[in-house]
């Protein structure tokens, strides 16, 4: 654990997140929502996606809910997402882009204006870090996503001065650049970016509030057992509408101690750390930090009492709110073979995200978002997996319930040309909300050169659900397929379908995003050699192009297209 | 007419193309079949990929196909490329191409387009067809018109007056004709579509490339 990076704990924990089925790699890191349907994952944006694996228990999604794993996320307005990232790449140079298919070229002088498709954005990407010298090492990274952008462009742009990008005229929901210094070597790895950006982040009124972080530094630093992150943020913040414009001074961090060496072979391991925010704020901005400060520390706890039973606890606690993450597991070790576990799991607290912000301002409104009292959820889940031969087979049931779930008391719409927005505060449901799901999946590995993964879900929710953010999918198909020909050529295929999302509270009419069929195809060469990489990546070929969020963009057909060297 | 005579045209040059390189005395291809190692150990995948590369230089002419006729001019394009050996008998490729196409429309406000063309992907050199090869991959084309406002961009061919990129996917017949040493010339004949709206677009291309082997 101690020479462990808290990179490698995020990689570790993000793997573990993911289904059992490898994933294809969508436009940069944070939009897996976007390869992903074994659950509720609609994305209106590369900033803002629901995510909510099938039977996590709760009705709220991953992004919203905090956890010591997500120390070096983003935090875009309540929500926590690994978009746009700010974590070094590994020793390399690499070049990115693609397009969301369906621009006209030569098509266009053919058809009259009404018969003419809206026009399809670009994503671009270029960066390297280079080889360590002595220790040290120098990165740069300029990329932005345009994808799920066209939609509510012409609204949106209306807001801003300039393109509000490094790039283009498609008012992209992210722009950013960096550059920076790092040292690895005796223990220590730590580095120093500093870049400009530009990023839209999704309000609970619904509004895409335009942030200009210039400059944004951030310092990190892991040696013993310690993981220290401090940045620094001067956002600026402008409605040119009403000619508006204000500035945040941000400082924030965290510190976080992981028991090393130390617990290694004993029973008791722990760990603890504190994360926090001040902020200065000037002129007008959109949202406000009560008393401009949060200060969140955290302890974990794990008992391994028994060889097959383990007891995991995080609790974190402030002035205004306090949450607890904790979970009991047990491998039934009778049936070893069968690889049983029975787990419970709970989650409680005032609020999923005690480090965001405490309040939206909206249109003479401000909007709370700290509801009162607290929510409580307990699941528990029985989980197996046997293998006989190259095959594998699994099956998970879980049933929780919830009470004071995070929802939001709308008290009314506001249009904005074709975008919605609404005013409220954020409330609870003060009901026991209860679920039912079960996960079965089959898998065929053979070595690295041929895996095969068919899954399907089924969860059923009981409570007002007219009163939660969305209503979850119902079930959900997945096929994956993963060839690696002689070792250096991949062809990865997922082929998936997820039933009827709702959302109930962003308009005056439930949204429902219908159910459909997704298929994601990726071709890679790989030089191992010679640590060169090149891949072609189609995402969401067969299904209809539509808006997954309110106020969100299209979700089209696109190709990606990576070059990446390795040193 | 002109859709006949295009077709004639390139036809005739492949099939030149093809009995020139049967009967050329050295096959094309003979980076890895001549390589000692092969009658003894088979080569593993990572010992062939970039044992040999090759760089070219290539020229010919593009035609539009389909509706696309009414809306560009045949146009000549040059490019570089890059070959590699990836697997026994697969060779990667990477080329870069430009073009300039003219406008035949009149509603269209500027007199042409510029066009830069991408493409990645591989070349099959199987026993019983070598030295020609076939090929496919994936395509990146980046156009921008040669003038315009982008005020216009409703109008008739107002989106590429901004920067406009569209991928697609080609098909190719790759006929090397001569051998010199460490020099190949042949003829290249390929097919693309890209994934453009409301229909998709089709391209076909003809040219002589001269390849010359780096190591």
């Amino acid at each position: 654990m101690s020479t462990m990076s808290l990179h490698k704990i995020f990689a570790f924990v993000c793997l573990a997140a993911l289904p059992a089925f490898a994933l294809i790699e969508p436009e940069t890191e944070g939009m897996e929502a976007v390869s992903r349907d074994d659950g509720t994952f609609l994305v209106g944006s590369p900033t803002y996606a629901f995510d909510r694996k099938n039977g996590a228990g709760g009705i709220h999604s991953e992004s919203e809910l905090w956890a010591p794993e997500k120390l070096r996320m983003r935090l875009l307005f309540n929500r926590l997402s690994e978009t746009p990232s700010w974590t070094p790449h590994e020793a390399s140079i690499w070049l990115r882009t693609g397009n969301e298919l369906g621009d006209m070229i030569y098509q266009d002088p053919l058809y009259e204006k009404d018969d003419r498709p809206s026009n399809r954005t670009p994503i671009l990407e270029g960066g390297f870090r280079s080889p360590a010298f002595m220790g040290l090492w120098a990165t740069a990274r300029l990329f932005q996503v345009d994808h799920y952008s066209d939609e509510t462009m012409r609204t949106r742009n209306r807001y801003v001065d300039d393109s509000f990008a490094w790039f283009g005229e498609n008012w992209p929901m992210f722009s950013t650049a960096y550059g920076g210094l790092g040292y690895t070597g005796h223990g220590l790895n730590a580095s120093v970016l500093a870049g400009e950006e530009y990023v839209w982040v999704f309000g609970e009124s619904s509004r895409w509030i335009p942030i200009h972080y210039s400059p944004r530094v951030e310092a990190r630093a892991d040696f013993w057992d310690l993981s220290l992150t401090l940045a620094y943020e001067n956002a600026e913040f402008q409605n040119r509408k009403k000619s508006e414009s204000g500035t945040r001074t941000e400082w924030n961090g965290s510190a976080y101690y992981r028991c090393g060496k130390l617990c290694k072979d004993g029973m008791l391991w722990f760990g603890a750390g504190v994360q926090f925010r001040t902020v200065e704020d000037d002129g007008k901005l959109y949202t406000g930090l009560e008393d401009d400060v949060v200060v969140w520390p955290f302890a974990q706890l794990r008992l391994t009492p028994l060889k097959d039973l383990s007891l995991d606890a995080t609790f974190g606690v402030n002035n205004r709110d306090w949450l607890l993450l904790d979970s009991i597991e047990y491998k039934i070790a009778a049936l070893p073979r069968l690889g049983l576990v029975v787990g419970e799991k709970n989650v409680a607290g005032t609020r999923l995200n005690p480090i965001a912000d405490t309040e939206e301002y909206f249109d003479g409104d401000t909007i709370s978002l700290a509801a009162d009292g607290s929510m409580q959820m307990h699941e528990l889940y029985v989980r197996a997996e046997d293998s006989l031969s190259v095959f594998r087979l699994g099956a998970r049931v879980a049933g929780w319930i919830e009470h004071g779930a995070e929802t939001f008391d709308t008290t009314g719409f506001v249009n904005d040309r074709n975008l919605v927005y609404r005013h409220g505060d954020v409330a609870r449901i003060d009901e026991w909300i209860q679920g039912l799901s079960g996960e079965v999946w089959l898998g065929i590995d053979y070595g690295e050169m041929f895996s095969f993964t068919a899954l399907g879900g089924y969860e059923h929710i009981w409570g007002p659900s007219r009163e939660f953010e969305v209503s979850p999918v119902e079930y959900y198909a997945a096929f994956e397929g993963d060839w690696l020909l002689n070792g250096t050529f991949r062809i990865a295929h997922s082929l998936r379908y997820r039933s009827d999302a709702r959302w109930n509270l962003r308009s005056s009419d439930p949204k429902v995003i219908k159910g459909d069929w997704y298929w994601d195809a990726s071709f890679e060469q790989r030089f191992p050699k010679y640590g060169i990489y090149l891949s072609g990546t189609l995402l969401h070929v067969l299904s209809d192009d539509v808006v997954q969020t309110p106020n969100g963009n299209y979700d089209r057909l696109r190709f990606v297209c990576t070059v990446r060297k390795t040193f | 007419m002109r859709l006949v005579k295009v077709l004639s045209r390139t036809l005739a040059v492949a099939l030149v193309s093809v009995a020139c390189s049967f009967a050329a005395e050295t096959p094309a291809q003979d980076s890895v079949a001549k390589s000692p190692a092969k009658d003894s150990v088979p080569q593993s995948p990572s010992d062939i990929a970039f044992s040999h590369l090759y760089v070219s230089i290539e020229g010919g002419e593009i035609y539009p196909w389909g509706d696309l006729m009414d809306v560009v001019e045949n146009s000549v394009y040059v490019g570089l490329g890059v070959r590699y050996t990836y697997w026994e008998n697969f060779d990667g490729i990477v080329h870069f191409d430009y073009t300039y196409f003219k406008n035949r429309m009149k509603v269209v406000a500027y007199p042409g387009v510029h066009q830069a063309m991408g493409r990645l992907g591989l070349d099959w050199h199987g026993r019983w067809i070598r030295p020609v090869m076939i090929g496919g991959g994936f395509i990146c084309n980046w156009s921008r018109a040669d003038g315009g406002e982008e005020r216009n961009f409703d109008k008739p061919g107002g989106t590429l007056v901004d920067n406009e990129t569209e991928f697609g996917y080609f098909i190719r017949l790759n006929v090397p004709f001569l051998k010199y040493e460490r020099l190949r010339v042949g003829f290249d004949l390929l097919w693309e579509e890209l994934w453009t709206l409301p229909k998709r677009s089709n391209m076909l291309s003809a040219g002589f490339y001269a390849e010359w082997r780096l190591w």
